[in-house]
């Protein structure tokens, strides 16, 4: 992507990305953080980048004076110096540096949203990216911004226009300032032969609440890293996400829960509920640092094997290097409980209803979590139109 | 013979909670202490007891003539001073038998060894005091009691330990009536002319079960009443009020 | 049954590394030194001095060039790996007699030495039988009359491979392959010492059978090697205890224990591990259970410097049963690396590990384990736990289970929690009047009271005699 109407920096920055994925070496299995992943799923020969891509941006009619809510290509000409201060200020740890700096190499487009202090934008923002034609990929970014005090909801959405394999090669950064909001929610529903890489970097400062969740539904393999680091007093991070594959879906989640400073809290759930050959992998890290004492820190992954044909893989990881540190971990992976079933059963409902029901429940502990009702009715139809496609 | 304590200051790191308090609980008496929230009514039971989060800056505390204020938290308690604590702490995977077996022990002269018979029927006849189940004794330490069942535990404690001063802090706070009576009828067997009680509380009901030979109202970090039970009465009918009159008398 | 068919790769990729303290010494006098380093020769030096049958030379040759070949396990081990000299260790130190059947028979020094570690008590006491080794080589051995009678074996490696080759080879090296790890592959090309022992069909030994391992000498690696066989429906358990002096230098413990459990056969695996704090332990356990077979590794570990131990049970016969029951303590200047390794290969499998680590000062205590359940099989269940506890500023620890569920007809759970003797808990105890210490032990022995009452009971009060001595002036 040249046009340019781009800060001189940002060039430059893409320039160096390009170098930097280029000089790195393709994950192997040796990497810890690629341990049982399909690294088939990293050849990208062949491969074209858009230039661009088809943004679909939802913005609230009554959105307060002061907030900044555009494509991310035109708040680069518009805003450059505020994109710049925080554009991917972090390094992707979780395994994907190669692919963070190739997103920035060949981005095509994104969103850009900047709250000011105090201000409260209470419907969601949505956008929707769409991966068109066959080998084709996108680097969408989502930059979201919450100053002092402020709140903030975004959706984003990424989606296929047609049946041909693309790529989305998705960043989002969220910066939640001092006591402020801020929701993001990501749904992946691409078509079955895509594939996806969608890295999360979230900082959260003193007395601010972040969350993120992730729904995957769609795409042959989807790969998410979920980085948040709380670097305030008081920081509060919910991390969530749902799965559901089937076919031969696969579904490869890193996380990390980076406790920097004392009284932080953080909270994952991840669920994901496993149809036919489908394939899950879990690995996530609680990260305490020496002297962020008062650390309130819990992972929970949970694997709901509905066929004999699933495969669910966790790791789940604890590195606690302070004191008066509450940390749990819990990582399971069972069938539906017969008893559940039968007591279904016993008032009429049918075995598949029967299991769907539990099926959808299960899911719904995690993005419950939102609390926002408006963002809770988005996840559940999109976790209704996926469960209505599982014969 | 009492525990007196003279002109207290003390507070966590700059922030003074107790400022000049005067209050002495002579052998024999039961001493309640009133007062609304965070006039330093707790700050003065772990002062007391040497938790080493809060500084003493000035004043003494001593208790029949020995200085508290020099000596470690375990030796205030061997010593003789019993706090039954608001928020007893859990201690995961110790039986209760065990927690009391191993606090007596630490009284024990040197080289003599506690007889575990003896412990045991002591330990029995408490209990049916506070009409405790037996199966309570290999619980561990107030790990999922309920709120009356670890106040219950600081009591049979304090029975087994036989302190020379108890300090009962909100012992009866989250008690049904019930409780509040077996609670209330512990403490009334221990009372002798040999032991002093100061009694934290927040209600006066506790006070018609545990009756006080003098009641204190305090008020930021100072006794600033002090006065028969029937004050005790006073304050639930007319509440705190009075404290922003300036009409006061010391204590 | 051939190497390849107790464990593919998958399975070999997922089991990786094994590691496993009475300060006082004696002088050596060894008639056989192997000297330092090691070469072809060395391997020459032992074969010879121990009269080693062909089949075991050669053995020993291909393992040595298997592990001159493999590196040290890089991408997630302990850098202090590399400060293994490998060729400032002595391999091979030995008086060149026979293990003695009589107590009375070994040699004052030697003697000594156990009698200050308890073993001949112990043995009248309530053991079935007794193996001690001194450096490389069994001092004493002996086992009961009556067990002897029933056709139990109970001798050391060298007289196992030798006396009772047809029961012994077939499974020597089968549940471990030698190129399982660089130290398995140590192991197998310097191996001495070590128990083999054989419970025929049916019989279940009432007494537990015990060894003691026992470094005396400096820059001296231990590289004893364990056979157990329980045929089917017998019970046996197995109780070892290591100890060294405190050397100037770096020791290097190595071992490899591999179990075979028959049909419907119990073995009951217990370590206590108290190596002297510069003692590297690096050791390789593992077990097959067959058929409505059990294997138990309970598993303690309070001493050496570095421990990196993962003991595996491969779970190959249909309603098979494994077990790891642990306690680490990591005080400053530890590393208690340790794990545990679960294989389904069976259906109906059920497989639970329960894992406490305590970290003290700026000791570190990792839990890595891995579950493995394949895709084909249906029945199975694992249950993982493990909880730290966490005293004094600067203390870490770590965990990295990995677990692999293929399939709805398996359960698996895993739970893992840190916590702390907090200064609420501390202020409660000594409120009551007792002291800090015995307050901190308290909190202490009450966390892993639920796991020491696996331990026999002689095991179980020195287990928390020994962490009582360890946690002495961790506080204030």
């Amino acid at each position: 992507m040249t046009t340019s109407t781009l800060p001189q920096w940002f060039a430059a920055a893409q320039q160096e990305a390009w170098e930097t994925y280029q000089s790195l070496p393709t994950p192997n299995r040796k990497h810890e953080t690629w341990r049982f992943s399909n690294l088939k799923q990293l050849d990208f020969d062949g491969i074209q980048f858009a230039a661009t891509e088809k943004l679909d941006l939802e913005v609230p009619a009554d959105l307060p004076a002061g907030v900044i809510c555009l494509p991310l290509l035109e708040a680069l000409e518009k805003h450059s110096d505020l994109v710049e201060k925080y554009f991917m200020q972090n390094a992707a740890e979780l395994g994907s540096a190669k692919y963070a700096a190739l997103h920035r190499a060949k981005l095509t487009n994104g969103l850009f949203v900047y709250v000011p202090a105090n201000v409260q934008v209470e419907k969601p923002i949505k956008v929707t990216h769409t991966v068109a034609g066959k080998n084709t990929a996108i680097c969408p970014h989502t930059l979201i911004v919450t100053e002092t005090g402020a709140k903030v909801s975004v959706v984003d959405k990424f989606v296929s226009a047609d049946e041909e394999a693309g790529i989305c090669i998705a960043v989002n950064d969220l910066i939640a300032g001092d006591n402020s909001e801020l929701n993001y929610v990501a749904i992946q529903d691409l078509n079955e032969q895509s594939r996806m890489i969608q890295i999360n970097d979230t900082t959260v400062s003193r007395d601010a609440r972040a969350k993120a969740f992730t729904l995957n539904i769609g795409a042959a393999w989807a790969r998410n890293e979920a980085y948040s680091r709380m670097i305030g007093e008081g920081a509060h991070s919910d991390m969530l996400s749902v799965g559901i594959p089937y076919g031969t879906q696969q579904y490869d989640q890193r996380t990390y829960q980076h406790h920097a400073v004392p009284h932080t809290y953080s909270d994952l759930l991840y669920k994901n509920t496993l149809y036919a050959n489908s394939k899950s992998v879990f690995s996530g890290l609680i990260l305490v640092d020496a002297g962020a004492h008062y650390t309130d820190a819990y992972q929970t992954c949970r694997n709901l094997m509905m066929e004999d044909t699933t495969e669910a893989n966790s790791m789940p990881g604890l590195e606690i290097n302070a004191d008066q540190v509450k940390c749990s971990h819990g990582s399971t992976a069972s069938p539906i409980n017969d008893d559940e079933i039968s007591y279904l059963l016993a008032r009429g409902i049918r075995p598949r209803d029967a299991r769907r029901l539990i099926a959808k429940g299960f899911s719904a502990e995690a993005y419950e979590r939102l609390k926002d009702a408006e963002l809770i009715d988005i996840v559940h139809d999109a976790i209704e139109a996926k469960f209505a496609r599982i014969v | 013979m009492s525990l007196i304590i003279n002109d207290l200051h003390a507070g966590i790191e700059d922030m003074p909670i107790l400022k000049g308090l005067n209050l002495e609980i002579p052998k024999g008496e039961v001493h309640a202490i009133m007062g609304p929230n965070g006039s330093g009514k707790s700050t003065l039971s772990k002062v007391i007891t040497g938790h080493d989060t809060y500084e003493v800056a000035s004043g003494s505390v001593t208790m029949d003539g020995e200085d508290l204020l020099e000596m470690e938290v375990d030796e205030r308690s061997r010593e003789g001073v019993f706090l039954a604590f608001q928020y007893p702490a859990e201690v995961p995977g110790v039986s209760n038998a065990n927690f009391i077996r191993a606090a007596m022990e630490a009284r024990q002269p040197e080289g003599e060894e506690l007889d575990a018979v003896a412990f045991y029927k002591n330990l029995y006849a408490k209990m049916d005091i506070l009409d405790m189940d037996r199966k309570f004794t290999s619980r561990a330490v107030n790990e999922g009691f309920s709120g009356g069942e670890k106040k219950r535990n600081e009591i049979l404690q304090m029975m087994m330990l036989e302190p020379k001063y108890c300090i009962l802090d909100e012992t009866d706070s989250g008690l049904d009536i019930d409780a509040l009576k077996i609670v209330a009828r512990g403490v009334n067997a221990m009372r002798t002319t040999e032991r002093g009680f100061l009694v934290i509380t927040h209600y006066q009901r506790l006070l018609d079960y545990i009756q006080p030979d003098v009641v204190h109202v305090m008020a930021d970090g100072k006794i600033v009443k002090s006065g028969g039970k029937e004050l005790a009465l006073e304050l639930e009918a007319s509440g705190y009020d009075f404290l922003k009159a300036d009409d006061l008398v010391g204590a | 049954m051939s190497e390849t068919s107790v464990i593919d790769q998958e399975t070999h990729d997922a089991i990786d590394v094994d590691r496993s303290k009475g300060d006082f010494s004696y002088p050596e006098n060894h008639k056989f030194d192997a000297g330092v380093g090691l070469t072809e020769a060395t391997v020459d030096y032992i074969c010879d001095v121990k009269s080693d049958p062909d089949w075991v030379r050669e053995f020993r040759h291909k393992a040595l060039k298997t592990f001159w070949d493999k590196p040290n396990p890089t991408h997630w081990a302990s850098k202090e790996l590399d400060e293994i000299d490998f060729d400032k260790i002595r391999y091979y130190l030995s008086d060149g007699a026979r293990p003695k059947r009589s107590w009375d028979d070994v040699p004052d020094e030697i003697k000594e030495t156990f009698e200050r570690l308890g073993v001949p008590e112990q043995e009248r006491a309530f053991l079935a039988g007794v193996e001690a080794q001194y450096d490389s080589e069994a001092a004493y051995s002996n086992v009961k009359e009556e067990l002897e009678k029933d056709g139990v074996i109970f001798v050391n490696s060298a007289e196992g491979l030798k006396e009772h080759e047809e029961i012994f080879r077939p499974w020597f090296g089968k549940v471990i392959p030698t190129g399982d790890n660089k130290y398995s592959a140590l192991n197998s090309a310097v191996f001495s010492g070590g128990s083999f022992i054989y419970i025929p069909k049916g019989l279940k030994v009432k007494h537990p059978l015990q060894a003691y391992f026992r470094i005396n000498s400096e820059n001296f690696g231990q590289f004893e090697r364990t056979l157990i066989i329980a045929d089917e429906g017998s019970e046996l358990m197995y109780m070892e205890g290591c100890t060294a002096p405190k050397f100037e230098t770096s020791t290097l413990h190595s071992a490899v224990v591999e179990l075979v459990a028959m049909k419907g056969a119990k073995i009951q695996y217990v370590t206590v591990q108290n190596w002297s704090s510069n003692v590297f332990n690096l050791v390789t356990k593992r077990g097959i259970a067959h058929e409505d077979a059990e294997i138990r590794w309970i598993d303690c570990n309070i001493g050496s410097g570095l421990t990196m131990k993962y003991p595996g049970v491969v779970m190959k016969g249909e309603r098979a049963r494994g077990e790891v029951i642990s306690i680490a303590l990591a005080n400053t200047g530890q590393s208690q690396d340790t794990g545990a390794k679960m294989i389904h290969a069976a259906d109906n499998t059920t497989s639970n590990v329960v894992s406490k680590s305590i970290s003290v000062g700026e000791g570190r205590s990792t839990y890595r384990g891995q579950v493995h359940i394949p895709k084909h099989l249906k029945g199975c269940k694992n249950n993982t736990e493990c909880d730290a506890l966490l005293i004094n500023a600067n203390s870490c620890t770590d965990t990295y289970p990995a677990i692999t569920v293929r399939g709805n007809k398996h359960v698996t759970q895993h739970e893992a929690s840190v916590s702390q003797v907090s200064e609420d808990m501390l202020y409660y105890m000594q409120q009551r009047g007792i002291s800090e210490g015995a307050a901190m032990s308290l909190a202490v022995n009450g966390f892993i009271n639920d796991l020491a009452q696996e331990f026999p009971m002689e095991y179980s009060v020195e287990l928390k005699r020994l962490i009582e001595l360890e946690m002495e002036g961790s506080v204030g």
